[in-house]
């Protein structure tokens, strides 16, 4: 399976430990040249790890793992010309304009054909070329980065979550920029916690939680393999209905318009939770049952319940 | 890999973002470029007065004739004293006790008379004296009487018209005879380039590691050696830069004469080289920038003032004068004094060996321990 040219990434049981912990725990994916592949998981999943294993700037434990064909423990200096790195958080010289930090990074690649124009266009940055980079917002600042990951025309760009931090409108305009790059048919690698920007970018996800990856596939696959039960809401403003759920020996949670959302592994409990809760006399609006979106499922495989998901996202927004 | 150990237009690159970051942030400037010329102001103005220091002389002329008092009019001239008149009718002692002078001159009465006598015989027999009252322990009477023997010593030479036999010339343990300022201005120079390097190293790295600056440079072709050899040479072109902003201070103000040769630049290298090296060093001990910038504090103050930055180290007891000898400060010091005050290639070259051999030490250990990237295994 190595060595195949079909891939831009191959990953074998990889594991990094970092004193005995493995925050990296056995992990096998492959990334198809021009795809956009998406780990999706909550903090401290191992994203940052493997991505930085990938990127050949941390060592693995064991385990192999080859980017564009060449062995990432091996090739440092082959490779990195090669990729783009938006690493998390990034950061760069507080007084340089933006325009001088693009020639700076293309210089670092010895690059002097850098269309330093075009990629400031590229992400929309034409009116603060010369802004320093102290003085930009968080978006521009992300945005900027995304440029500079580009400097070198990589074959693959990482990309480790671009969004956070960003309010909806700023997130919106970096997937503009994100959906621009997978136009052009770059191989895309990309972190996140967020299912909405896996879903709307990645051909696809991996979900990985506590070092492992809990499911594979493309964002309809997961939905399909995974969404083997039901999300029943109720639509109720009765404090009792909320308890009634949970005596059934359901694990009910409120989403952010104050409903009660739950999951159902069988459809006879559809019937089962509209009859006790009906029996009981309290009061409610309705009762909407319907397959689970990816969020939903992200949050099953992660292990964490609904509504935690629900405010987290709620907070994000 | 061994292709891919040094980039010169990283290097470049790294150079221009680091000069632009530091003359984009003015208060890095003040204090790198301003406050040594400051400190080289202040102090060159105080010893300044003292080299033309300008004395109180109290005379009691008590011959009253021409002769007495073209004397006294010769001294005025001589612009080293104000001069008060004591009247003659006063009993000098009594007059020094109360007006608290330390020193009064007193011409006797029979000057003229003695002068011409002396004139016509035109012999070397006992010379015309006059007298010195003063007061031993007063402080700086000696510099004062030292001052006064030079003065009546050329009114004696024009008035005999003959040049002096013997002149006593100060020899000081110099070649040529320097002031304060010129053994000053070396000693800031290098306390200065230390002091900037050191920071340099320490806190410019600790601050990109920290915002992660650094960890998005490892994802670039930049290596470790690029990487230093940009810190080193940035803090080399500054510390040419303020050194020439020193002298260009010293020379227009003070009228400093101190020698520009090679040297300079050969101190000003090895004194980057030393503090890039021990502050690579201290910032991979250290771990936590706060840590690493305290041990820098506690080792830049004690080199301040014990390797002869502000005072020759001859003035400290012999103990101090031996720890002295191992500071690697020290070796600048005296290095860039042997090049630019007494001229003495001999010393300048043994200096340089000694720094040179510990600028070696510390920079290839500090460069052998630094990361550019979070891990080393
Ligand atoms: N250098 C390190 N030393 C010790 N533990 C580490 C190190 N780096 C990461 N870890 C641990 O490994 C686990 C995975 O970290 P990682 O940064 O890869 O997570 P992540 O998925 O990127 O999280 P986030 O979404 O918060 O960025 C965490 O428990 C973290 O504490
Ligand atoms: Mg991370």
């Amino acid at each position: 399976m190595t060595q195949n040219p079909e891939y831009a990434i191959e990953v074998t049981n990889l594991t990094r430990r970092y004193k005995g912990f493995a925050a990296v725990d056995d992990i096998s994916f492959t990334v198809r040249k021009g795809e956009v592949f998406a780990l999706l998981g909550p903090n401290g999943a191992g994203k940052t790890t493997t991505v930085e294993i990938i990127n050949t700037i941390r060592k693995p434990t064991s385990g192999k793992v080859t980017l564009l064909g060449m062995d990432v423990t091996q090739k440092k200096y082959k490779i990195i010309p090669r990729i783009g790195v938006l690493p998390q958080g990034f950061s760069t010289f507080d007084r340089i304009t933006v325009k001088e930090t693009l020639q700076y990074y293309s210089r670092l690649f010895c690059n002097p054909n850098t269309d330093i124009n075009g990629l400031i266009a590229l992400v929309n940055l034409q009116d603060k070329v010369k802004v320093q980079y102290r003085n930009l917002s968080g978006g521009l600042k992300q945005r900027l980065g995304i440029a500079v990951a580009l400097v070198n025309d990589p074959e693959v760009v990482f990309l480790d979550e671009p969004t956070t931090g960003l309010d909806p409108r700023a997130r919106r305009e970096v997937w503009k920029v994100l959906l621009g790059l997978k136009k052009k048919g770059k191989t895309l690698f990309l972190t996140t916690h967020y299912m909405e920007e896996a879903e709307l970018l990645a051909d696809t996800v991996a979900i990985v939680a506590k070092g492992k990856i809990t499911a594979m596939g493309s964002p309809g696959e997961l939905i399909e393999n995974n969404a083997n039960y039901l999300v029943a809401m109720l639509k109720s403003v009765d404090e009792n209905v909320f308890e009634i759920v949970r005596n059934m020996g359901l694990a009910p949670a409120y989403d952010s318009q104050g409903h009660i959302k739950v999951r159902l592994t069988h459809t006879e409990d559809v019937r089962r939770l509209l009859n006790t809760v009906k029996d009981s006399g309290a009061s409610f609006a309705g009762l909407d049952v319907r397959k689970p979106n990816l969020e939903e499922v992200f949050l099953k495989l992660t292990d964490e319940p609904l509504a935690q998901g629900f405010v987290r996202i709620k907070g994000a927004e | 890999m061994k292709l891919h150990i040094l980039h010169a237009n990283i290097i470049y690159a790294n150079i221009i973002v680091s000069i632009k970051s530091f003359y984009r942030e003015k208060t890095v400037v003040f204090f790198r470029l301003a406050f040594p010329v400051i400190l080289i102001l202040v102090f060159g103005t105080i010893f300044m007065e003292r080299d033309n220091e300008i004395f109180d002389l109290s005379i009691q002329d008590l011959d009253r004739t021409p002769s007495s008092e073209q004397l006294v009019e010769a001294i005025r001239l001589s612009k080293r004293f104000t001069i008060t008149k004591v009247s003659p009718a006063v009993d000098a002692k009594t007059y020094a006790k109360t007006h608290k002078r330390n020193l009064i001159v007193i011409i006797p009465k029979d000057f003229e008379m003695s002068m011409m006598q002396k004139m016509e015989s035109d012999t070397f027999g006992t010379p015309v004296s006059l007298n010195q009252l003063y007061d031993p322990s007063a402080f700086g009477v000696t510099t004062k009487l030292g001052v006064l023997d030079m003065v009546l010593a050329g009114i004696n030479q024009e008035m005999s018209g003959k040049p002096p036999l013997i002149v006593s010339e100060p020899i000081s343990i110099l070649k040529k005879k320097y002031r304060f300022i010129e053994f000053f201005v070396p000693g800031i120079i290098a306390m200065a380039v230390m002091t900037a390097s050191l920071f340099g190293a320490v806190n410019v790295n600790a601050e990109l590691r920290q915002k992660g600056v650094i960890r998005k440079l490892f994802t670039t072709p930049i290596t470790r050696i690029d990487w230093i050899l940009s810190n080193v040479l940035y803090q080399f072109i500054l510390a040419v830069l303020s050194t020439a902003v020193m002298l260009l201070v010293s020379y227009v103000v003070f009228s400093v004469s101190l020698e520009i040769n090679a040297w300079l630049v050969v101190f000003i290298a090895l004194d980057v080289f030393s503090f890039v090296g021990l502050g690579m060093i201290l910032t991979r001990v250290a771990k936590e920038a706060e840590s690493a910038s305290a041990a820098a504090d506690a080792l830049m103050f004690p080199m301040m003032f014990l390797s002869g930055t502000f005072f020759p180290v001859e003035m400290m007891p012999e103990f101090l004068q031996k720890f002295a000898r191992v500071l690697p400060l020290y070796y600048v010091n005296e290095g860039l004094r042997a090049a630019m005050v007494s001229v003495d290639h001999a010393a300048a070259l043994k200096c340089a060996l000694t720094i040179g051999a510990f600028a070696a030490v510390v920079f290839v250990l500090g460069s052998m321990i630094t990361t550019l990237g979070g891990e080393s295994t």
